[in-house]
């Protein structure tokens, strides 16, 4: 069977529409990080910081789910611990159990947000809500960016390394500045290159931008867009004196 | 050819190089920020090895909006790796009070591209919103864990804290921006890339 | 078609008093439909530019003044924006690595198109085409981070192909590449000329393109000097070639070439158990029980991309934690940690190597600090490598193949016997291949021990007299 891009573009297609996500990432944190709604909402509260975890399971990412779980673990558990601490101890775990409890969740969700979109999804879900092009040009050169910056720090390094500066062979200031220094040089160096590289195919024109990611509301971006609508819902009928429960 | 203030292709492509930078140092920084005892160093460290790119980043600056922009997208950024919504305001705040201040030097002056970033810099202050914000709500709900615990998170966490932190921002933004220009002038502008 | 009439080009911005000198002076050039143009010379010569001033580049991206006028099909390039004279114009560049701007392949053969905003239904039909015609469904749908530089250069062909148009123009796209990914790069543009594309090469290597194009214009110093076609063309002998600048026109694999990797005469160091893999990998990249290599010669290491060179050289010089094994030298035992001492590198990136603000201060942090008159010594190097004008230089400003030379200027400084270079030539041109030939020639009858890695096969016959050949298992 010959190639299609098409259909390949087609079974790319990620598990949730990238707008969902991010409809998600905003719900979890005004109410759950932001505490708007209060007490009143706590049992939807619960079962929204439980939507990462779920959501992570649901695509495989054991590995992101295990981390999250041990962060909402070692956050309330020391919440738990601390008030059979001594003195300076206790704050310390109040503080440290506090801010973890209180970001962990929307952290993990924002881990799923990055873990199961691609830079295409994200992108086309951008330019469909109507994001101006002053705002995906420079995240898309971003996203291309970083795997470089990385690559370009890790043959620095070595490079320093062959060359005997490093911690412990050099002053910390200076094993910083012959780290940042050409860093900066290449990655701006390459990216004046892609800039010539994408105005040659067009980027910066006049006319609105198409995609060939696939990407689009499905049965279960409706029931979890749903859900997004009843949270605020419920929001809204508590503030004018209605409660459900 | 006409020189006009609108941003053309490569001004974003500008913002997006520097903003890849900024933000890699950023996300270094707050991967030791992990540890929640460092959170606070978040306004420290950022501000001050931030200002190596962002003052590189200004010398390619000479129209209304980069400023603006970079800013709103490390908003984005911070949402979609679950900061909140709050760093998005900041950001918007920051980045407007920067671009006006980078503007009324004509776009050369180094006083005020120093100047600038340390109101830029302010953005991070965003992060820290919600430890200040609903804060009985927050501690309401663990009432459960008694009085005692409510006595002693207000002592750790005072809201005398929070323009403490912002402060830091700016401040550290503008010892920032003066090791910016110092590697500025000591390598970039020698290299050909200023 | 394609006009250039009377150009005269300078970079730099008026205003500010900042021009260089005249790139190109009064050239005069047409192109018609269909043809097939070499453009080449020495660096310098300015054959990079008449590109940006066909695709636009000049004025909209690089500033400078230009006279004289350069038309695309009867339009002009200056006057028109950037974006318009692209839809007729396709270019692709040197650096397999800095070219793409999406992170999957699909995505960057429809970028071109997606920006023109054509509706995604003719998207696919047209990557479709083109992926039929050039034979790369195998490199669809992958993380372009992930590929090899041949498959990189070929996905930036597709992509230019995709966006249909009629003009192409190409940099130096062979630079980087080794044989055989040159050889695919030069049958996609046999396809292309097959269609009746007028296409515009710029190249120092000029041997794989050499027997495609219709004629060969040769520059030097931003003025042609010489206009060849047909019989004229073909007669032309390597001696006459090397007295204008110009590489060689036979191609030639370095697989080809008949190099020993031992002689019995021959002091020899050993390699032994060295084995390495990629994370996750379940083959290893290297499996060396023992290997002998020459001593005080200079040995070129070929093989295709991807056969493990790089690797290689990276354990060699002690800087891959997972490479155990060992290497006796001279009578002693070196370890991977005391090899990091005995090894100097010169990588392909020579920008990320250099650290400092001035060439000077970049030789004297390699020298042994024991040494008493370091100053002098390191100016006296630079020297003897034709660096003495630029002590004050920030490294980071050289001309890529100064970076070079300032690379082994602190290799010499800090005394190190084995000098280990990956692709030191590619994208030199002929007159500054000979001269690093003619450094590393010096450098071993020094003493020094040097292992090239190389796909260059003039190098290799420059000044190589041994050859290890790396096939990908």
């Amino acid at each position: 069977m010959a190639y299609s891009s098409e259909r390949s573009q087609e079974a790319r297609r990620g598990f949730l529409d990238p707008r969902t996500k991010l409809a998600l990432v905003l719900v979890l944190a005004v109410f759950v990080m932001g505490g708007l709604g209060g007490e009143a909402l706590r049992p939807v509260k619960t079962i929204l910081s439980a939507l990462p975890f779920a959501l992570l399971l649901a695509e495989r990412q054991w590995k992101r789910f295990a981390r999250g779980i041990l962060m909402l673990g070692i956050g309330y558990g020391l919440l738990t611990v601390m008030p059979f601490l001594p003195r300076a101890l206790n704050y310390l775990a109040l503080l440290c159990g506090g801010i973890l409890t209180r970001f962990v969740v929307t952290v993990v969700m924002g881990e799923y947000l990055i873990a199961t979109t691609s830079v295409s999804e994200f992108i086309s879900a951008m330019e469909r809500l109507r994001m101006p092009r002053a705002i995906t040009v420079p995240m898309s050169v971003m996203f291309r960016l970083f795997p470089t910056i990385s690559a370009e720090w890790k043959s620095i390094r070595r490079a320093m390394r062959m060359r005997g500066i490093h911690l412990g062979g050099a002053k910390a200031s200076q094993v910083l500045e012959y780290q940042l220094v050409p860093m900066m040089t290449s990655t701006v160096r390459i990216g004046e290159e892609l800039s010539a590289s994408a105005l040659t195919r067009g980027l910066g024109g006049p006319t609105r931008r198409t995609n060939i990611c696939r990407i689009g509301f499905r049965a279960q971006d409706a029931v979890l867009l749903a859900g997004c609508v009843f949270v605020v819902g419920v929001w809204i009928l508590e503030l004018c004196g209605v409660r459900l429960w | 050819m006409k020189t006009d203030n609108k941003l053309k292709g490569r001004d974003l492509i500008n913002v997006g190089i520097y903003g890849a930078i900024y933000f890699v140092i950023l996300f270094a920084v707050a991967m030791l920020g992990m540890i929640p005892i460092f959170l606070p160093l978040l306004s420290v460290l950022v501000p001050i090895l931030g200002g190596i790119p962002f003052m590189l980043f200004l010398t390619k600056v000479k129209k209304p909006g980069m400023i603006f922009i970079m800013a709103m997208i490390m908003g984005i950024l911070m949402l979609l790796t679950g900061m909140g919504p709050w760093p998005l305001l900041t950001c918007a705040i920051a980045g407007l009070l920067a671009e006006i201040c980078f503007k009324s030097g004509e776009y050369r002056s180094a006083k005020k591209a120093v100047l600038s970033y340390g109101l830029f810099s302010m953005w991070i202050f965003g992060n820290y919103l919600p430890l200040f914000t609903d804060y009985e709500g927050y501690f309401a709900q663990r009432a459960d864990y008694g009085q005692a615990y409510i006595d002693a998170v207000q002592k750790l966490m005072p809201l005398w804290m929070a323009p403490v932190l912002l402060i830091a921002c700016f401040v550290c933004g503008l010892l920032g921006g003066l090791l910016g220009r110092a590697l500025l002038k000591k390598h970039f502008e020698k290299a050909g890339l200023a | 078609m394609v006009e250039l009439n009377n150009v005269s080009f300078r970079y730099g911005v008026e205003e500010s008093g900042n021009l260089h000198e005249a790139s190109l002076v009064h050239v005069d050039l047409t192109v018609q439909d269909g043809e097939f143009v070499l453009l080449t010379g020495p660096s310098g010569c300015g054959k990079t530019t008449i590109l940006r001033l066909i695709n636009g580049l000049i004025p909209h991206f690089y500033p400078g003044v230009t006279e004289g006028s350069v038309t695309v099909n009867g339009r002009s390039v200056q006057e028109r924006e950037l974006y318009e004279t692209v839809l007729q114009v396709g270019t692709v560049f040197q650096n397999p690595r800095s070219q793409f701007y999406n992170v999957d392949t699909t995505g960057e053969l429809a970028f071109g198109c997606e920006n023109r905003g054509l509706p995604e239904k003719e998207i696919y039909a047209r990557i479709d085409d083109t992926v039929r015609r050039f034979g790369i469904e195998k490199l669809m749908d992958r993380n372009i981070f992930r590929l090899s530089d041949g498959e990189k250069q070929k996905i930036a062909c597709a992509s230019v192909d995709v966006a249909g148009s009629e003009i192409i123009l190409l940099d130096e796209p062979s630079a980087n590449l080794d044989y055989s990914a040159t050889l695919d790069l030069r049958e996609m543009i046999r396809l292309w000329r097959a269609r009746g594309k007028t296409i515009i090469a710029a190249e120092h290597r000029i041997a794989y393109l050499w027997d495609l194009i219709d004629r060969a214009v040769i520059l030097r110093d931003g003025i042609i000097v010489k206009e060849l076609c047909g019989a004229e063309k073909n007669a032309l002998t390597d001696e006459e070639l090397s007295a204008m600048g110009l590489r060689s026109v036979t191609p030639e694999a370095p697989d080809e070439i008949e190099l020993p990797a031992l002689k019995e005469s021959d002091r020899t160091m050993v390699l032994r158990d060295f084995v390495f893999s990629y994370p996750g990998a379940k083959q290893p990249v290297l499996n060396l029980q023992e290997l002998r290599l020459a001593v005080g010669e200079i040995t070129a290491i070929t093989g295709a991309n991807g056969a493990g060179k790089t690797s290689f050289l990276n354990c060699l010089c002690g800087l891959e934690k997972r490479c155990r094994g060992t290497l006796e030298y001279e009578g002693k035992r070196y370890d991977r940690k005391a090899r990091q001492k005995l090894c100097f590198m010169v990588i392909q990136d020579t920008g990320n190597q250099l650290f400092t603000e001035s060439v000077l201060d970049e030789v004297l942090i390699s020298l042994p600090k024991e040494i008493a008159g370091g100053k002098e010594r390191a100016a006296e190097l630079l020297k003897q490598l034709d660096l003495g004008n630029f002590l004050d230089r920030h490294p980071q400003s050289l001309s890529g193949g100064q970076k070079q030379r300032l690379a082994i200027a602190c290799a010499l400084a800090s005394g190190r016997k084995l000098l280990l270079l990956d692709e030191p030539t590619s994208g030199l041109d002929y007159a500054h291949m000979m001269e690093t030939a003619e450094l590393l020639n010096r450098l071993r009858d020094m003493g020094t021990t040097i292992l090239v890695v190389t796909h260059d096969s003039e190098l290799i016959r420059a000044c190589c007299g041994r050859k290890l050949s790396f096939d990908a298992r």
